[in-house]
């Protein structure tokens, strides 16, 4: 979906961040949802999602024309100054696709090496019609599309053939604790972007949070043991999320 | 124009619109998008002693008009509230009002007491004792009438300033608890806070919160603020704080009637934090092409005809 948001754009930091839309309004669906930014210039601000519940349903609804009423931007980028002597692979498993999107062609523009994973669980829920290249792979849990296997299956190959591997995921919980236990075994640092319910995208709330890993336990804080997601993400150093 | 002033305990108050405890941080994190300084007053987090971490996600969930949180008064604690965010408040012409939670006496009146010390531009406290989200503490207070008045004597005895307390809609009954607080020194009632509730995720067969249970809010609530609204109002002789499930002016105007001499905007502020400052707009226009000139008009002015 594309749309009009200078406003938004002005404030735009890069890829990572999400705005938050009301799709509906009126109460019949209580909150915003929030959505990843998959590409933004001037004239247009772009999202990519899937439609899973009331409020997606609403979303596509929507026609060319039509007000949204949105927030944003909202959220941290990924840290771009880290893949400095590194070689990024970036992992998008599903609706994790759309930040990783935006990131990857951030960096082609800026002609920066890396690698690009894309999964999903079958060819109809590719959102994109890519054409897998030398460094671009797509994968298929059951292997309609690219390679038959999840994100994984690639990740091991190709973390073995690069110098100085990073990686940079979005994607469900249960593929990013699989990268996570991956990565901490073999030591290769990484970034991820987290979601989660959100009530408000504005750090009011205190609904929005993930649970760190957090070395010093005190019996007593606030801040060290869960993080907002909406505040202090979406993203993360991929060693301080407990899931 | 009307006149949106009003006065509670003794506290003018620009207009009788404020923000809900927990649905505004502290006023600091919306304050470049939202001219809080218009606002009747701001309700902060509430305050403990400790910093509090909170409950484990998921803390949130949607429900019909409204949502469940089990947020667990996760804050900063009273020692870094102090530090960080009295001397915001000195910046703010809106007036601020600190609302506590503890889990024993002892720790509402360390707080209560720590922030008398240095909050000069505070105009009151507002004492949870009706939090559904903590395993001890708050409710103890709020579902009991004697403990409600000898905690609200005891910090009573430590503040001339504003002293409200807010009640829980999940109690036999609410006007029992109220008349307590009123007997131990309140200055005014504020209700309801959020109203137990629970949500199934029927795939998983989970609850939908970590906690299992959680506090319910939202325009699902509005007829229950209401009636808890009216039924205090009807039993005491002070002022009555209206909560749950503000969205519009024809909302804040209805709890009026029902009682209430001000209100406070909840949820409707995590869809859009500068709901608060649109419906005073909107309070002053309905005053004025229905005839009303203050706002004593129309507190109470339900009409009993049946
Ligand atoms: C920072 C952030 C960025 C996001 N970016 C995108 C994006 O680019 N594209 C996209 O399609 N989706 C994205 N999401 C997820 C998206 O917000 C949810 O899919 C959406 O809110 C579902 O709403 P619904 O009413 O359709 O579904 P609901 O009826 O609310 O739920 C349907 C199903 O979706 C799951 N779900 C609901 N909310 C979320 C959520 N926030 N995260 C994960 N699962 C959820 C529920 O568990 C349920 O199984 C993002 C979420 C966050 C927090
Ligand atoms: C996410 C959330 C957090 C809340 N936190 C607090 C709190 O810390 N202290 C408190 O007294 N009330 C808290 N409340 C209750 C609200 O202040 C209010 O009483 C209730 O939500 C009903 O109003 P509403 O329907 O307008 O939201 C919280 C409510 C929500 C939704
Ligand atoms: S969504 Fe409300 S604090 Fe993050």
């Amino acid at each position: 979906m594309e749309m009009l948001a200078p406003n938004i754009y002005e404030e735009l930091q890069g890829p990572g961040q999400f705005i938050n839309i009301l799709v509906d309004e009126s109460w019949n669906i209580p909150l915003r949802r929030p959505m990843s930014i998959a590409g933004a210039n001037r004239d247009q601000l772009t999202i990519i999602y899937k439609v899973l519940g009331r409020g997606t349903k609403r979303l596509v609804t929507k026609l060319r024309g039509d007000f949204l009423n949105i927030l944003g931007p909202i959220g941290n980028i990924f840290n771009q100054d880290k893949f400095n002597n590194h070689h990024p692979i970036l992992i998008g498993g599903g609706i994790g696709i759309a930040p990783i999107l935006w990131l990857h062609n951030v960096m082609k523009g800026g002609s920066f090496q890396h690698e690009l994973i894309i999964g999903a669980k079958s060819k109809s829920d590719h959102f994109l019609k890519h054409q897998p290249s030398r460094k671009i792979y797509l994968t298929t849990d059951d292997g309609t599309l690219g390679i038959k296997g999840t994100v994984m299956r690639v990740l091991q190959q190709v973390v073995n053939q690069l110098y100085e591997p990073m990686i940079v995921a979005c994607g469900p919980a249960e593929m990013l604790k699989v990268i996570q236990t991956f990565l901490i075994d073999i030591n290769i640092p990484g970034q991820m972007a987290l979601e989660s319910y959100m009530a408000c995208g504005l750090g009011i709330c205190q609904g929005c949070v993930v649970e760190l890993t957090h070395s010093h336990q005190e019996k007593h804080s606030f801040g060290e043991k869960f993080s907002l997601i909406c505040r202090d993400g979406p993203v993360y150093d991929i060693s301080r999320v407990r899931f | 124009m009307a006149n949106l002033k009003v006065s509670i305990g003794g506290v003018e108050f620009n207009n009788p619109v404020f923000v809900a405890s927990g649905t505004f941080g502290y006023g600091n994190d919306v304050s470049e998008l939202v001219d809080v300084n218009q606002l009747g007053a701001i309700i902060t987090k509430s305050i403990t002693f400790h910093p509090r971490e909170g409950n484990p996600p998921p803390r949130i969930i949607e429900t019909p008009s409204g949502m469940l949180n089990s947020i667990g008064l996760a804050n900063i604690g009273v020692d870094q509230f102090i530090k960080e965010m009295i001397p915001y408040y000195a910046s703010l012409e809106t007036k601020v009002i600190v609302n506590i939670a503890g889990s024993s006496m002892e720790e509402y009146l360390n707080v209560l007491e720590k922030v008398e010390k240095v909050g000069e531009n505070i105009y009151g406290y507002e004492i949870n004792v009706s939090c559904p989200n903590v395993e001890k503490g708050g409710m103890e207070f709020g579902v009991n009438s004697l403990m409600t008045r000898n905690l609200t004597e005891l910090l009573r005895k430590r503040t001339e300033k504003l002293l409200i307390v807010k009640l829980s809609p999940n109690v036999t009954d609410i006007t029992d608890i109220a008349k307590g607080a009123k007997e131990g020194g309140a200055d005014a009632i504020s209700a309801i806070n959020t109203v137990i509730g629970m949500s199934i995720d029927i795939s998983s067969r989970k609850s939908n919160l970590a906690t299992k249970f959680g506090g319910l809010s939202g325009p699902a609530i509005k007829p229950i603020g209401i009636a808890n609204v009216h039924k205090l109002s009807s039993a005491i002789q002070i002022p009555v704080i209206g909560i749950g499930g503000i969205t519009s002016a024809e909302d804040v105007v209805e709890y009026l009637l029902a009682g209430a001499t001000a209100v406070q905007i909840g949820t409707a502020n995590f869809r859009d934090p500068g709901i608060g400052v649109k419906i005073i707009a909107e309070v002053d226009a309905y005053c004025d092409s229905n005839g009303y000139y203050d706002m004593s008009e129309l507190t109470g002015a339900l009409v009993n005809d049946s």
